[in-house]
């Protein structure tokens, strides 16, 4: 039967995709184009990171010293500036004198930096040419800042993404999880049809709330409610997430989860109750216990709605790419980083291969987790 | 000697099933809240003009016709695809295979699939149907996206629906002689049908709700005409929602559009869930289960 | 490999194309742009009965990018095109032209209960680059300053990043907020928030600010009038960009859309109308 592998396709065909995509990113310089940093001649640095080119440009970094170059203070040049130095008669009317004219205003001062496109540099140019640091995957995963539109460098550091994502994902279901199993079990064996027939469809119907909808509750209920309980400056955190996503994540849980506890033979209950077992015993050693893929099943479809969810984490996060210390400051996770983006990214540039790169990072994470709920869930069914 | 234990096991199972009870009804509560939040701000917006007419007057007027049918387009298009190779690949995986681990290797592969988010589901659906394949921003591509995203979901329905069917059954129509393909038509199938629809609409609010993986594959903003072939971008109601709750320059006039599509998207999961449920209903009448 | 599957594409696209009417016409990309567009196409589509336009989102990089690929007749954008979107579009063989076709003047907002209504040029970079942490070192409560940002792909992102922020990064713990509608709700109930805006999305719930580019010698308020007289400094073009093929069918709508009745709805959405008499 063709139809069964067509999901190891799907999953194999999602691999070839986003990985050819994604790693792509790691090719690239973090400049934009084939743009290049030149400096004086005299200029002692060699090597400098794409961190300390946006130190340098957002001058906060003002001296070669702190590079560990000579006690010189860094002047920035631009295209921008071009007008303060140059008119345009220098220039030539096709720029065509500018490469000889950037050569030498690099050359009389000894603290210049510029970055500017390899056309413009003259062929037997005195001034010194250094490189920046590729992307590697080390610098992505580790890096803690995400700018990926900053000029003249690129700063894809992931890390503060990956833990918001982590951190609002694994509290949602610290919240949802329990609640609802309980509900679960209460619709499967404690309550009567009438009750269970009430509950059924409108726990079905809340799966069909679109995202947007628990995005826009979330931002004009939840994140006032928020701020006002914990005093809080600002609502936007990633405990608003939390909530928003642990009661997405219900239905999934309930419906999945109760079905599997339904499944238990019945024959197998009525042997426990005839043994003097009460219902509870039943449901904790008999119904649980038989049902637990079946609730790791939805442990995972919960999980994975939560870790993978957008729209609605992107209006009550507050999106800002910081590592979280506390449930109470705003967070930035994966899923909205690639929704927001993607549409103004450049496409095939390196933003728009970074946020693929982040797609890849998602897609192992949702697979690391179904492999440890799956392998771990069989382990307890041949165990017993 | 007995009789305290019993009584305090009487207690205890009382006391969690009073938690229990408690903690669904709080469920029920938070769900009531946002289902009434949302109706009590959008259902005077919904009328019959409100679901046959075309937007007007930059989406703060007029109807959202278009983009229910959209809706409904990609609904049938994705569930025509992921709805028989669903259901078949989970009869297969649950009545051909044996505890293997080829059989082992694919329930994997399904519940990695499920577990895979949705907007890489919409980054993949770019990639592959828009750009490689060449189909663009439309209905085939959309459906397709949305079509993978609940393939899972199908299967793994199916496969806990069959796995409820008493086995007394199958090995009682194999006793009379019918071959497999006849006990899995005629016994299996019809008895685990109340649970496999289940699947179906729990797939269907899944689709009709999402929107990331229509974000980059097909979803339009504002199109003055129907689609007319699978090639056509539609307008869809998430998207449609999404759109006109952040992106209008009039957002207090064009809320009132907003809460009135979250609405009829939440009653289109209404009636079909009606309708699931009366067809459970009178199937499971037909054939007992447990 | 690489042409002769691109030439495919193409082939698919025109065979898809020509299947629909000729006189279809497709508007994608930047979301600020958008409503404007929308209305624009229902409007000329009510006089011109024979002309079908579709209008789609997704962002000032899918519209370019939908150019670069041929498949859209016109790309919004809210930010002139870059370099390498232009290198690419020389690369496939594609002429494009590009007309403004309204303005928008990007207004800073805050609490309506906050005491400040001016900053300067510099405070507002020191708030955005979270070197200003607290209201009263711009003379308002000592209340701590929440600062709402656009995301970061955003067109408005960046505009404001070039001509408030000295071209400086924005701090990381600015909020990024997905759409210009989350920014005024988040503003509004939030006390000690700063956020920034399009003129066109301003309302009662929350207050504009005066800002002054001359180190706080003239304060200037956001308004269609200072926008117009380019008192007010943060002002900036919205885009449509076209390949010159499609000139001949894009052009009626494009001439309607900068005529006087095209340009009074501009006005009525809240954008700033070209002066060009």
């Amino acid at each position: 039967m063709l139809s069964s592998i067509v999901t190891t396709l799907t999953v194999l065909l999602i691999i070839v995709f986003l990985f050819s995509e994604g790693l792509s990113v790691f090719k690239e310089s973090p400049l934009e184009g084939d743009n290049i940093i030149v400096l004086n001649h005299h200029n002692t640095v060699s090597h400098i990171t794409s961190s300390d080119i946006k130190d340098i440009f957002d001058q906060n970094i003002t001296n070669w010293k702190s590079l560990g170059g000579s006690n010189d203070s860094i002047i920035l040049f631009t295209f921008n500036d071009i007008g303060n130095y140059f008119s345009e008669e220098e220039l030539g009317p096709e720029f065509e004198f500018l490469p000889a004219k950037m050569d030498s205003l690099l050359e009389s001062e000894n603290g210049m930096i510029a970055v500017f496109s390899s056309k413009y540099l003259i062929k037997n140019h005195k001034s010194k040419v250094i490189q920046a640091d590729n992307i590697t995957p080390y610098s992505f995963l580790t890096g803690k800042e995400w700018f990926p539109t900053a000029n003249p460098a690129v700063q894809l550091g992931v890390l503060p993404l990956i833990l918001g994502t982590l951190y609002v994902s694994f509290v949602a279901i610290i919240f949802a999880l329990p609640v609802g199993l309980a509900t679960a079990i209460y619709m499967a064996e404690v309550a009567d049809e009438k009750t269970r027939r009430v509950f059924k469809p409108v726990i079905e119907l809340l799966a069909g709330i679109p995202s947007v909808v628990y995005g826009f509750f979330g931002l004009i209920v939840i994140v006032p409610l928020i701020q006002s309980t914990f005093h809080l400056p600002v609502g936007e955190t990633g405990l608003a997430g939390s909530i928003i996503l642990g009661i997405m994540a219900l239905p999934t849980i309930i419906t999945v989860s109760e079905d599997a506890l339904r499944n238990t033979p019945r024959s197998m209950k009525e042997a426990s109750l005839a043994l003097g077992a009460t219902r509870w015993q039943t449901i904790v050693r008999i119904v649980i216990p038989y049902s637990y893929s079946g609730i790791s099943a939805a442990a995972i479809l919960g999980i994975g709605r939560a870790i993978g969810e957008t729209m609605a984490v992107l209006m009550v996060t507050g999106n800002a790419a910081v590592i979280p210390h506390t449930l109470l400051e705003p967070v930035r996770t994966i899923p909205a980083t690639i929704a927001a983006e993607l549409g103004e990214a450049p496409a095939n540039g390196i933003h728009y291969k970074a946020l693929f790169a982040l797609g890849c990072i998602l897609f192992l994470i949702t697979l690391t987790i179904n492999l440890w709920v799956e392998f771990s869930s069989k382990k307890r069914r041949f165990g017993k | 000697m007995e009789k305290p234990d019993i009584s305090r096991k009487r207690l205890a199972e009382a006391i969690a099933f009073w938690i229990f009870r408690l903690l669904s009804l709080g469920v029920m509560g938070i769900l009531f809240s946002i289902l009434g939040f949302i109706l009590y701000k959008g259902i005077h917006v919904v009328n019959w003009d409100f679901i046959t007419k075309m937007p007007e007057d930059g989406m703060t007027k007029g109807g959202i016709y278009p983009a229910i049918i959209g809706t409904l387009c990609l609904i049938s298009g994705s569930m025509l695809f992921a709805f028989p190779i669903g259901v078949m690949s989970g009869i297969y995986i649950n009545e051909y295979t044996k505890d293997s681990w080829y059989r082992r290797f694919v329930q994997l592969m399904t519940a990695n699939l499920a577990g895979i988010p949705s907007i890489v589901f919409g980054l993949f659906g770019m990639s592959l149907f828009v750009n490689k394949l060449g189909f663009g921003d439309s209905i085939i591509a959309g459906s397709l996206t949305l079509g993978l995203l609940a393939l899972p979901v199908i299967i793994r329905t199916t496969e806990e629906a069959l796995k409820s069917v008493d086995e007394g059954y199958r090995h009682a129509s194999l006793a009379l002689g019918a071959t497999k393909l006849q006990t899995i038509r005629r016994v299996t199938l019809p008895v685990a049908l109340p649970n496999i629809i289940t699947g179906f609409i729990l797939s269907i609010g899944r689709v009709s709700g999402e929107t990331a993986p229509i974000l980059f594959t097909v979803a339009a903003y504002f199109l003055p005409k129907l689609p007319s072939s699978m090639h056509d971008q539609v307008m869809a109601l998430p998207y449609h929602l999404y759109v006109i709750s952040t992106s209008g320059t009039n957002i207090n006039e064009s809320r009132g559009m907003a809460y009135g599509t979250a609405v009829v998207l939440i009653l289109i999961v209404l009636i079909l869930n009606l309708i699931a449920n009366a067809v459970r209903r009178y199937l499971g009448k037909k054939y007992k289960t447990n | 490999m690489k042409t002769k599957f691109i030439n495919a594409l193409l082939a698919v696209t025109i065979l898809i194309s020509s299947a629909a009417s000729a006189q279809r016409i497709m508007i994608k990309g930047s979301d600020t742009v958008l409503p404007l567009s929308q209305k624009e196409a229902e409007l000329y589509m009510k006089t011109n009965k024979g002309a079908n336009i579709s209008v789609v989102g997704g962002g000032s990089g899918v519209g370019i990018a939908a150019l670069i690929d041929g498949t859209t007749s016109i790309a919004m954008s809210s930010r002139p095109i870059k370099m390498d979107e232009k290198l690419k579009l020389q690369e496939a063989g594609r002429s494009y032209k590009e007309v403004t076709i309204a303005f928008d003047a990007l207004s800073i907002i805050v609490n309506p209960s906050n005491k400040v209504s001016q900053l300067t040029r510099e405070q507002i970079e020191g708030i955005y680059t979270g070197k200003i942490k607290n209201w009263k070192e711009v003379g308002g409560d000592d209340m701590k300053i929440v600062a709402y940002a656009r995301e970061t792909s955003s067109g408005t992102y960046e505009f404001f990043k070039e001509h408030l922020l000295n071209r400086k990064n924005y701090a990381s713990t600015c909020l990024n907020m997905p759409a210009s509608g989350a920014v005024i709700q988040s503003v509004s109930q939030t006390k000690g928030a700063i956020g920034y805006v399009g003129l066109a999305y301003i309302d009662k719930s929350v207050k504009t600010l005066g800002v002054s580019v001359d180190k706080g010698k003239n304060f200037i308020k956001p308004s269609k009038e200072t926008a117009k007289n380019k008192s007010y400094p943060v002002v900036r073009p919205l885009f449509f960009y076209y390949p010159v093929k499609a000139e001949a069918t894009v052009k009626p709508f494009i001439d309607y859309i900068l005529s006087a009745v095209g340009q009074k709805t501009v006005d009525q959405i809240g954008y700033i109308t070209l002066d060009n008499k």
